[in-house]
């Protein structure tokens, strides 16, 4: 946590009076951190994020059990109160699901599956959509056309809709959840980078590019990408916010991970089934998870969308 | 506009203002949707159920299945070794008007016998019997040899109207394609219960039949049943009055039910055994795997000692406490006490860890192997959560278990005939069975005798165990015409299938649950079906 300390003294630093002595060296990196710390919620949202992300990441260090190993996970335990000891002894501070998992074990293995399939399938989903989107505004015309009309067609289904058929004909595990949702994703990446490599591209720069004879790949990749990139950042964030919230989703209604393991959302569908019988945390708490963790990201992806955004700048 | 127009109006207004509120109307929650009006489209529990309703049948069997009536049929009995004689009732009338004779019993079965295109047919009920009129009112079914069970096996093919009249292709099921009863046209019963209509994943509207002349009672003037899939939401649709009854009452909230002083609940145990599959039939099981995964030559779950290992790796208490919350009985073998043909013998495995790991080294399997665990996610109580529980009983004792649970009308598919050849898929297949002639004979031939489909044998053995010698005491138990003689070679059967060569292993027997408003009183069925005939006020 030392270095998100670090962080917070240069945000207050720059924040207050102390400002004028960074004018004299000032960077665009620094200029971004003081606008981006003048909103204190986004500057929570960021910490809270971090902190989930190492939960995420030391899952297994973290965890009192495992609960995706079925030999460990008792059916004896199952739906004990928060607070109550299980058959090996651990405590289950926020209790156990239907199939005897602790539910703290089970919401950070959870929130693993959640991070990780909702980050891994944003980059892979902005990978294809920024290529795809650049290729299509350089290239213009008729390409440009076909294109952008297959975007339009595959952003006029509903998410949820593509994403369930594609489960429903792929199966179960997480790298078929990252392929439904990239295939449901991209299309927003390519989208976005196009509309605004379209502004840039009659810029004088790459004109100057073009005249200097620079081969069309390194004019795209090396001079129009790095001028479009600010808009895809938050569309990034957004769209990692979006696939956590789209995997649980498709979790509730069974699909996505498999039974034995669960991730937040499957945990909340598991949990539905009590919440007439007064077993709220088998349902609550991973609700509570999700809730913080999606707030946070859009908080994130808030901040830097007006910070990013030059027509937003004083 | 003329006055006496006006009157006429005014009156009809009145009849047709009046009509929706009157107090013998009555809306059920269900689970589970039938899959089609057509009464041979699939042998199914919640379609017997429902048209049970609309159709009458030859014979049927009271809620407790304890006794068998004559709902078409007004007596029968064998005239000679392979003949049954069925008297018709006279009088009785379809929905349409039209009189119920021989001819359309004969119809029936000829279309459930020859039905193309059903999910799972009625073909064990209808194979090897011969139909032949005698005069309109009586009718002569003969067999090869001697069959016992006739009555038994008549509670389950319904008879529809041999005048009924459809769309479909002229030379298959009779002309009359699943969408003509879908929609109403063919659906002409004579039950006492006429259809109304079906929404498609919403409701069903029945209305009583005037011209019903059977002795089944008819409590309602309307039942709408509404298909309500989630178990919380069917739980609050009744305790917010918009239902008066739900089945299939879920484990976890029936504790908070009985104290809920608008609720009354009832509940019996029904004909339904939980039990697994385990492949027997091929020397290379596609889910049988070395303990970290890898695809192995060998299937040990080919070896009788193995399976009763893993029976005795379950602890089946703990499955009944823990997972269906004290709602059901730890099962040894194919029906529960009390019905015809039970093994003495047989009780539920005892949960054994010490034995069960003796017994698998005994059988060269000391150091354990992998398994998968498929089962259903919508069909039986809790299916998922019993296919976990096994799981983990079974990692933790040395098979390490996958898990893979989906919803029924893929599951079954898969496991009846997924893989290539139309053989069962899966290697261990959670399934359950529901007897329908309310003795044994039904599930042995079904699930235990060897896989024979031009005999109507082994229909959903999906694990394809095979033994010459139960095959021959299963026929000869079939053709003694003797009841005790009978229910002996039956429970030698069993105790032969399940006993010593471990043929399935049996988990519990199903306890279901309803839940009616107060005032209101369910029959427990045995047969698990939710019907509005048998909700009756409580006195």
């Amino acid at each position: 946590m030392t270095v998100a300390q670090d962080n917070m003294d240069v945000a207050v630093a720059a924040h207050g009076d102390d400002r004028d002595k960074f004018e004299g060296v000032q960077t665009p990196f620094r200029r971004f951190l003081s606008d981006y710390c003048e909103s204190k919620l986004a500057v929570i949202g960021f910490f809270v994020i971090s902190a989930i992300t190492l939960v995420a990441i030391f899952a297994p260090l973290l965890a009192p059990t495992d609960p995706y190993d079925l030999a460990s996970v008792s059916i004896m335990d199952s739906r004990l109160a928060p607070g109550q000891a299980m058959m090996t002894g651990t405590t289950a501070h926020l209790g156990t699901d239907g199939a005897g998992r602790d539910m703290v074990s089970a919401m950070i293995y959870g929130l693993r599956i959640s991070l990780g399939v909702g980050i891994g399938s944003g980059v892979i989903a902005m990978v294809i959509g920024i290529s795809v989107g650049l290729f299509s505004a350089y290239a213009g015309g008729r390409v440009d056309s076909v294109v952008m009309r297959i975007v339009d067609i595959q952003l006029s289904f509903p998410a949820i809709l593509v994403a369930l058929i594609l489960l429903v004909t792929l199966g179960k595990g997480v790298d078929k959840t990252i392929i439904a949702l990239v295939v449901v994703q991209w299309a927003y990446y390519a989208r976005t980078i196009r509309g605004t490599a379209l502004v840039e591209r009659r810029r004088e720069y790459i004109e100057s590019a073009v005249c200097l004879g620079l081969s069309e790949r390194r004019i795209m990749f090396r001079h129009l990408l790095p001028n479009c990139l600010a808009p895809m950042i938050v569309v990034g964030t957004m769209q990692v916010a979006h696939a956590i919230s789209l995997e649980a989703t498709l979790s509730f209604l069974g699909l996505g991970m498999p039974q034995t393991e669960p991730s937040l959302g499957r945990l909340i569908s598991n949990g539905f089934e009590y919440i007439m019988s007064g077993k709220y945390w088998i349902s609550v708490y991973p609700g509570i998870a999700l809730l913080v963790t999606i707030v946070s990201i859009n908080l994130v992806g808030d901040r830097l969308r007006d910070v990013l955004n030059p027509r937003l700048q004083k | 506009m003329k006055p006496w127009r006006q009157l006429g109006l005014a009156a009809l207004a009145v009849v047709t203002l009046s009509a929706p509120v009157q107090a013998a109307d009555v809306v059920i929650g269900m689970r589970s949707e039938p899959s089609s009006i057509d009464p041979y489209f699939h042998n199914l529990g919640p379609n017997n159920g429902m048209l049970g309703q609309v159709f009458d049948r030859l014979t049927d069997w009271t809620p407790g299945m304890d006794k068998i009536f004559g709902r078409a049929a007004e007596s029968w009995k064998a005239i000679n070794d392979t003949t049954w004689e069925f008297k018709i009732k006279k009088g009785i009338k379809f929905h349409d008007g039209s009189d119920l004779t021989v001819d359309d019993v004969i119809y029936s079965y000829e279309r459930a016998d020859g039905y193309e295109g059903g999910n799972s047919s009625f073909r064990t009920y209808t194979k090897g019997k011969t139909l032949k009129k005698i005069d309109d009112y009586t009718l002569h079914i003969m067999t090869d040899s001697p069959y016992p069970l006739m009555p038994n096996d008549t509670t389950t093919v319904m008879i529809m109207s041999s005048e009924a009249k459809g769309t479909g292709a002229a030379d298959k099921n009779k002309g009359i394609s699943a969408k003509d009863f879908n929609d109403g046209t063919a659906a002409i019963g004579s039950g006492p219960y006429k259809f109304v209509e079906w929404k498609k994943g919403d409701r069903i509207v029945l209305e009583k039949f005037d011209g019903y002349q059977g002795s089944m009672a008819q409590p309602w003037d309307k039942i709408t049943f509404k298909f309500i899939k989630a178990e919380p939401a069917r739980v609050a649709a009744l305790l917010a009055g918009d239902v008066d009854m739900i089945d299939n009452v879920p484990t976890s909230d029936i504790e908070r039910l009985k104290n809920e002083p608008k609720v009354s609940l009832s509940s019996g145990v029904s004909n339904r055994v939980i039990y697994l599959h385990m492949d027997q039939f091929r020397d290379s099981s596609p889910f049988v795997t070395t303990k970290d995964g890898k695809p192995m030559d060998k299937n040990p779950l080919k070896d009788a000692r193995v399976r009763k290992a893993i029976s005795m790796m379950i602890n089946r208490e703990a499955i009944v406490e823990r997972v269906m919350e004290g709602v059901a009985i730890p099962a040894g073998q194919l029906l529960p006490e009390g019905f015809f043909g039970r093994s003495p013998n047989l009780s539920a495995e005892k949960y054994d860890p010490a034995g069960a790991k003796k017994l698998l080294a005994e059988a060269g399997w000391g150091d354990g192997f992998g398994l998968t665990i498929h089962g259903p996610n919508d069909r039986y109580i809790n299916d998922a959560k019993i296919a976990e529980a096994i799981g983990q009983m079974l990692s933790a004792q040395g098979i390490p278990t996958k898990v893979e649970t989906m919803p029924k009308n893929v599951y079954f598919k898969r496991a009846s005939k997924g893989a290539e050849g139309g053989l069962p898929e899966f290697s261990f297949v959670l399934v359950g069975w529901g007897s329908g002639t309310g003795e044994p004979s039904s599930p042995l031939k079904s699930l235990l005798a060897t896989h024979d489909k031009d005999k109507g044998k082994g229909a959903s053995n999906r694990g394809r165990h095979s033994d010459a010698k139960v095959d021959s005491l299963l026929d000869q138990a079939l053709a003694t015409v003797d009841d005790t003689k009978r229910a002996a070679l039956l429970a030698e059967t069993t105790d032969l299938a399940i006993g010593k060569n471990q043929g399935i292993i049996p988990l519990h027997y199903q306890v279901n649950t309803w839940a009616t408003r107060k005032g209101l009183k369910y029959n427990p069925r045995a047969d698990e079906r939710t019907t509005g005939i048998d909700l009756v006020p409580a006195n």
